[in-house]
C-alpha cells in the first residue's frame, strides 16, 4: 500500500527487496511489482486523458485546471492568452436581477387602449391554447386590470414610463429597452434557472460563471464575479434566490459567483483572529497549499485547484474587501446621487454603490439580486414600495457610471426572470388588482458598452400577452449580452456529459443585433 | 412562316409516341395541379417550419433562374424560326423544358417561404405570380399545337405573351425579395430616375434634410401601412410627392402651415384617439421627430433643403479608423508569466493580436507608480488602452504616456496628477477615450485637453476642472465632452 501524503502515523511500506530473501523470489516480486505498478499508473493515465478531453481546448480557457500549477503553466505556453473572441464593447458587466418577475405593464409596457377595457374579459384569442399556472387556471374570467399609473414621455425619444419610475425616466435616453423578452417557463424557478444558466435544470454554470471562465479576472484581489442580495424585505411576496444560480455548474468552483453578504460584515471572519499576525495566516496558508498540491498530484482532482486558489483569493480579500467596502471616502455627491438608503447596508442603493466601486476596481462580472417582484395580488400596494427601494439606484448607478467615464466599458442589465398578466388574479377592483406569472413577453432593459442607447426593441400586442415584433428569447438576450463582452456564444463551449456545453443551450440562439451599438 | 409552322408539326409528331404524350401531359397536368394546391396546403402562416423542407427550398433561388433563361428563349426561338424552320421544333422542347422547371422552381419556392416562415405582400405576390406563370406555360403548352395546325392561330400568341408579362412581374418581385426594393433604381443617374418616377415618386437630394431625416421618420414608421405594399386612406408616405399629394381626405402636409397640416394633427394627438397616428397600437413618434417634421413643415417642406433654422442635429462622433497594432508573439512568454503573477498585467483585448494590449493595474493600487509604467515601455506599441486609475502615477507618467503610439483610452481616474504635462499626449492620433474623474486636474490644464485631436469622451466628473452643471440640473452626467 502507497501511504497517503496526508497520513503521518500509518506503517511504512515494506521493502521486499531489502529483506533477506532468496533472489529468485525478490525477482519474482519486482516483476509483480512492475505490472501492478504499470497497471496502476495506466488507470491514472487513462483517468487523465479521459479529463484531458472531457476539458478539451475549445473554450478560450483551454486548459482549466493548468493555469494554477506551475507545471501547466509551462505546457500551455504554446496556448493563446486568455482573451475574448474580439474585440468587446464592454469589459465587465452589472446585472440588477428583479426576482419575482416585475409587471412590464405596470412600469415600461405602455398600451394606453387598456384603460378603456376595465374589467372587460381578455379576448380568448389573445391568450390561444397558452397553459396558465394553478393560480390562475381556474379563473372563470380574465378581467382586464389597466395600470394603475399614468404613464408619460420622457427624455428625446419620448419614451414611455409610468410614474412609478421616476428616476428611471430620467435615464431613459441612455436605456436599450427590450419590450418582446419572452421566456418558456411560467413558473418562479424554471424562469429564474433559464434567465441564468440557460436551462430550466440546476446544475448548469451561469452567466457569470461563463464569463469569469472565457475571460478571466481583472484584479486578482477580488473575485471575478460577485452576487450582492438586497435585504429582504417581509412586507413583499418573496421568492426564494438560492446559490443555484450563481452556480459554476460542471465548470470548476473557482468560476462561482461569490456571495457578499447584505447585512454585517459583507465576508464573515475576514479580520484575523486576536493573535494571529498576517505573517502566522501566510505560513498556515503555505503550509496548508503544500499539503493540497500534494493531494492533487496524487489524486489529480483539479477542484483541488479551485481549492488552493480559493484560500488564497480569501487571503487576498482579507485586505481588498475592507477597502471595498469602506465608503468614507465617497464625496458628497455620490449621497446625492444614490440617496441616504445608500448608507445602510443591504439596501438594493447601497449594492449599486458597491457594484458601481466594483467596475472601478476590476470585478468582471456583478450580479445584484432584489426579490419581491411576484404581485399575485395588492398590485397597487406592492408596486410603489418596489420601484421606490429600486428605482433610484437604478439611476444612480446607470448615472455614476457615466459621469465616471465607466459606463463606455461597462454593460448594465436590469431583467426579471418573466412578466405579468395584463388580466387580473383575484379580485378587480378600481383600487386594487393582482398579476399572475406572464412568459411570454416581457420588459428588459440593458445600457452601457455595447448597446444601442435611447431605443425600444421589440412590440408586444394591445395586451402586452404576445410579442408582435423582433421577439427576443433568453437565449438570445443571453447571446447578445456575451456579445458584449466579446465573446461568440457558439465558440465559449465546454465539453461535458459528451456534449459542447453552452450558456445559450443546443437550440439555435442568435445575437439580436437591432440591440447593438 | 406558314412553311415553318407545318413543317416542324410534322415532324414533331413521328418523333413522340402517342402514349408517351399522353404520359407527359398527364405528368405535366399533374405537377400544375400539385402548384395550385401546394400553396393551399401550406399556408403561409409567419412560422418557421420542417428543416429539411427549408433545405430544399433554399434550391429555389438557384433552380429559379432555369425557367427564366427557357422561358426568354422561347420567342426568341418562335420568331426565329420564321427564317430558319428547323428552330420551330427546338421552341416547343425548350417550352417543355420551361414548364417543367417553372413547376420544380414553384414547388421549391413554396417550400422555401413555407418553411422559412415568410410573409408580406410581396412573398404572397411572388408566389401566386410564379403559380400564374406556370399555368400560363402550361396554357402554351396546351395551345401551341393548334397554332400550329391554325385551328386557333391566336391563342399561343396570347398565351406566350402573358407568360412573359407573368415572367417579368414574378421575377422582378423575387429580385426584390433578395435584394431589396430599390436595387435596381439605387444607382440610376439622376436623370433617369426623374423619368423612370413617372412623376409617383421624385427622389430627393441625398444631403437634404427631407432625405436625411424626414423620410426615415415616414419609413420607420408610416410606410407599413401608407406605403407601397399597403395605401391605407389612398395615401402613401414613401416618397415626397406622394407625401405632398395627400390622401382621400386631401393634402397631409401644407407648407409653411403646421398647426394645419393633417399629418403633424394626427401623430400629435393623445395616444388614445382613434384617429391617432400611427395607428393600431404602434409605437407613436418621439418628441424629437415630432420636432423635426414640425420644423421642416413650418419652413416649407422643402425636397432640397439641407438644414433648417433652430434644428440642430446631433453631430455624429467620428471615431477615427482603428490602427492595428503589430505582432506581439515574440512577447507573449513574458505576458503570460506577468499574468500569472501579483501586480500590473499586460491582458490581451481580444485573441486577435492585432486589437492589442491593455495595461491593467487594478491589482496593484497605490503600489504602481511612473517607475513601474516606465518598465512597459518595451510593450508601449502594443498597449491600446492603459488602466491607471487609482495607481499612484503622476504628471511624470505623460512623457512615458507619449511612447504609447497605438493607445486608445487612457484611465487616469483617482489618481494625483494634475494635469500638467497632459500637451504631451497630443501626437496619440488614436487616443478617442481620457478618463480624468476624481484628479487634481486643473482648469489650466485641462485646456490642454483641445490639443489632443481625437479625443471623443474626456471625463471631468469630481476635479477641479469640471464644469458646473446647470443650475437647477439634478445630479446628472457631466463632464463629458
Amino acid at each position: 500500500m502507497k501511504q497517503h501524503p496526508l497520513c503521518t502515523d500509518c506503517e511504512r511500506e515494506s521493502n521486499v527487496l531489502g529483506m533477506p530473501i532468496p533472489a529468485g523470489l525478490k525477482r519474482e516480486w519486482a516483476a509483480i511489482e512492475t505490472r501492478r505498478q504499470f497497471l496502476g499508473r495506466s488507470g491514472k493515465v487513462l483517468g487523465w486523458a479521459a479529463l484531458a478531453s472531457l476539458i478539451g481546448d475549445r473554450g478560450p480557457r483551454g486548459n482549466v485546471f493548468a493555469a494554477d500549477t506551475k507545471q501547466g503553466l509551462a505546457n500551455s505556453q504554446a496556448a493563446p492568452l486568455l482573451a475574448p473572441h474580439f474585440a468587446p464593447k464592454a469589459k465587465r458587466a452589472i446585472y440588477l436581477f428583479m426576482s419575482g418577475g416585475p409587471s412590464q405593464i405596470d412600469l415600461l409596457d405602455y398600451k394606453p387602449n387598456l384603460a378603456a377595457q376595465f374589467n372587460k374579459d381578455m379576448p380568448d384569442s389573445v391568450r390561444g391554447s397558452q397553459q396558465l399556472t394553478g393560480m390562475t387556471a381556474g379563473q372563470a374570467h380574465f378581467p382586464i386590470a389597466p395600470p394603475h399609473w399614468t404613464f408619460r414621455r420622457h427624455g428625446e425619444t419620448g419614451t414611455w414610463v409610468s410614474d412609478l419610475l421616476p428616476y428611471t425616466a430620467k435615464m431613459v435616453d441612455d436605456l436599450t429597452i427590450v419590450k418582446s423578452t419572452n421566456t418558456d417557463a411560467i413558473n418562479h424557478e424554471p424562469a429564474i434557472m433559464l434567465m441564468n444558466t440557460g436551462n430550466m435544470n440546476a446544475g448548469k454554470p451561469c452567466l457569470g460563471s461563463w464569463l469569469s471562465y472565457g475571460l478571466g479576472s481583472m484584479n486578482d484581489n477580488l473575485p471575478t464575479f460577485i452576487v450582492l442580495q438586497t435585504k429582504v424585505n417581509t412586507k413583499e411576496n418573496n421568492q426564494p434566490v438560492s446559490s443555484r444560480l450563481w452556480s459554476s455548474g460542471f465548470l470548476s468552483s473557482q468560476y462561482a459567483g461569490v456571495g457578499l453578504r447584505s447585512g454585517g460584515d459583507p465576508v464573515l471572519f475576514l479580520t484575523d483572529p486576536d493573535g494571529v499576525d498576517r505573517e502566522v495566516r501566510r505560513q498556515m496558508l503555505n503550509a496548508v497549499e503544500e499539503i493540497n498540491r500534494q493531494t492533487l498530484a496524487e489524486v489529480g482532482d483539479p477542484e483541488t485547484n479551485a481549492r488552493i486558489a480559493q484560500y488564497e483569493m480569501a487571503y487576498r480579500m482579507q485586505a481588498s474587501v475592507p477597502e471595498l467596502v469602506d465608503l468614507s471616502q465617497e464625496p458628497q455627491s455620490t449621497w446625492d446621487l444614490y440617496g441616504p438608503d445608500a448608507k445602510v447596508p443591504g439596501t438594493f442603493a447601497y449594492n449599486c454603490l458597491l457594484a458601481r466601486r466594483m467596475a472601478e476596481r476590476g470585478v468582471r462580472f456583478t450580479q445584484i439580486y432584489k426579490r419581491g417582484w411576484d404581485m399575485h395580488d395588492n398590485v397597487t400596494g406592492m408596486m410603489p414600495l418596489l420601484c421606490g427601494e429600486t428605482d433610484r439606484g437604478c439611476y444612480a448607478l446607470v448615472t455614476d457610471l457615466k459621469r465616471r467615464g465607466l459606463l463606455d466599458d461597462t454593460l448594465v442589465i436590469w431583467a426579471g426572470e418573466f412578466g405579468r398578466t395584463v388580466y387580473s388574479q383575484g379580485g378587480l377592483t378600481p383600487e386594487n388588482y393582482g398579476r399572475d406569472h406572464h412568459p411570454r413577453c416581457f420588459t428588459t432593459w440593458m445600457t452601457g458598452g455595447g448597446v444601442r442607447p435611447g431605443i425600444s426593441y421589440g412590440e408586444t400586442d394591445d395586451y402586452s400577452y404576445n410579442v408582435v415584433k423582433d421577439p427576443v428569447h433568453v437565449r438570445d438576450f443571453n447571446a447578445t449580452i456575451l456579445h458584449c463582452l466579446g465573446i461568440d456564444h457558439n465558440k465559449l463551449a465546454y465539453k461535458f456529459q459528451g456534449l459542447d456545453q453552452k450558456l445559450t443551450g443546443p437550440v439555435p440562439a442568435s445575437v439580436v443585433q437591432g440591440l447593438l451599438a | 412562316m406558314t412553311l415553318g409552322r407545318t413543317a416542324s408539326s410534322n415532324a414533331v409528331k413521328p418523333a413522340t409516341g402517342k402514349r408517351g404524350v399522353r404520359r407527359a401531359w398527364i405528368a405535366a397536368v399533374t405537377a400544375s395541379v400539385v402548384v395550385v394546391l401546394l400553396p393551399v396546403l401550406l399556408r403561409l402562416d409567419g412560422r418557421p417550419h420542417s428543416e429539411l423542407e427549408h433545405f430544399f427550398g433554399r434550391f429555389h433561388v438557384l433552380a429559379v433562374h432555369i425557367p427564366i433563361g427557357l422561358l426568354v428563349l422561347v420567342p426568341v426561338l418562335e420568331i426565329t424560326a420564321r427564317y430558319r424552320p428547323v428552330l420551330r421544333e427546338a421552341a416547343g422542347f425548350v417550352l417543355a423544358l420551361a414548364f417543367a422547371a417553372c413547376a420544380g422552381s414553384a414547388i421549391l419556392g413554396i417550400l422555401l417561404a413555407h418553411s422559412a416562415g415568410e410573409t408580406g405582400v410581396t412573398v404572397t405576390r411572388h408566389l401566386w405570380g410564379g403559380v400564374v406563370l406556370t399555368l400560363s406555360v402550361l396554357a402554351c403548352l396546351a395551345v401551341r399545337p393548334l397554332w400550329l395546325s391554325f385551328t386557333a392561330p391566336r391563342a399561343y400568341p396570347l398565351a406566350l405573351t402573358i407568360a412573359m408579362v407573368a415572367l417579368v412581374w414574378t421575377t422582378h418581385l423575387g429580385g426584390s425579395l433578395t435584394h431589396g426594393d430599390h436595387y435596381l433604381t439605387e444607382f440610376m443617374p439622376a436623370p433617369m430616375k426623374k423619368l423612370a418616377a413617372f412623376g409617383s415618386s421624385g427622389s430627393a437630394p441625398a444631403a437634404s434634410f427631407y432625405a436625411m431625416h424626414i423620410d426615415p421618420i415616414f419609413q420607420s414608421n408610416c410606410v407599413l401601412c401608407h406605403g407601397a405594399n399597403k395605401r391605407e386612406a389612398e395615401l402613401r408616405l414613401d416618397s415626397y410627392t406622394g407625401a405632398m399629394s395627400g390622401g382621400k381626405d386631401g393634402a397631409v402636409i401644407l407648407a409653411g402651415k403646421p398647426q394645419q397640416s393633417l399629418l403633424l394633427q394626427r401623430v400629435t394627438l393623445p395616444a388614445s384617439d382613434k384617429h391617432f397616428m400611427p395607428a393600431n397600437g404602434r409605437p407613436p413618434l418621439t418628441s424629437r421627430e415630432i420636432d423635426w417634421i414640425r420644423a421642416w413643415i413650418q419652413q416649407g417642406a422643402s425636397q432640397s433643403a439641407t438644414s433648417l433654422a433652430g434644428v440642430n442635429l446631433p453631430e455624429e462622433a467620428k471615431e477615427p479608423p482603428l490602427q492595428p497594432v503589430g505582432d506581439y508573439s515574440a512577447l507573449v512568454a513574458e505576458i503570460r508569466a506577468m499574468q500569472a503573477g501579483q501586480g500590473a498585467k499586460l491582458l490581451s483585448v481580444s485573441n486577435q493580436p492585432s486589437d492589442g494590449l491593455i495595461l491593467s493595474t487594478s491589482d496593484t493600487g497605490r503600489n504602481f507608480g511612473d517607475a513601474q509604467l516606465a518598465q512597459f515601455e518595451k510593450f508601449a506599441p502594443y498597449i491600446v488602452e492603459a488602466e491607471l486609475g487609482r495607481t499612484a502615477v503622476t504628471d511624470a507618467c505623460f512623457d512615458t504616456l507619449a511612447k504609447f503610439t497605438h493607445l486608445r483610452a487612457l484611465h487616469l481616474e483617482g489618481t494625483t496628477i494634475t494635469g500638467a504635462g497632459l500637451a504631451k499626449l497630443a501626437p496619440l492620433t488614436q487616443l478617442t477615450y481620457l478618463n480624468l474623474s476624481g484628479t487634481q486636474l486643473t482648469s489650466a490644464a485641462a485646456a490642454q485637453l483641445s490639443s489632443i485631436g481625437n479625443l471623443h469622451h474626456v471625463y471631468l466628473f469630481n476635479t477641479p476642472a469640471q464644469p458646473t452643471p446647470a443650475a437647477g440640473s439634478s445630479p446628472s452626467p457631466d463632464g463629458s465632452k
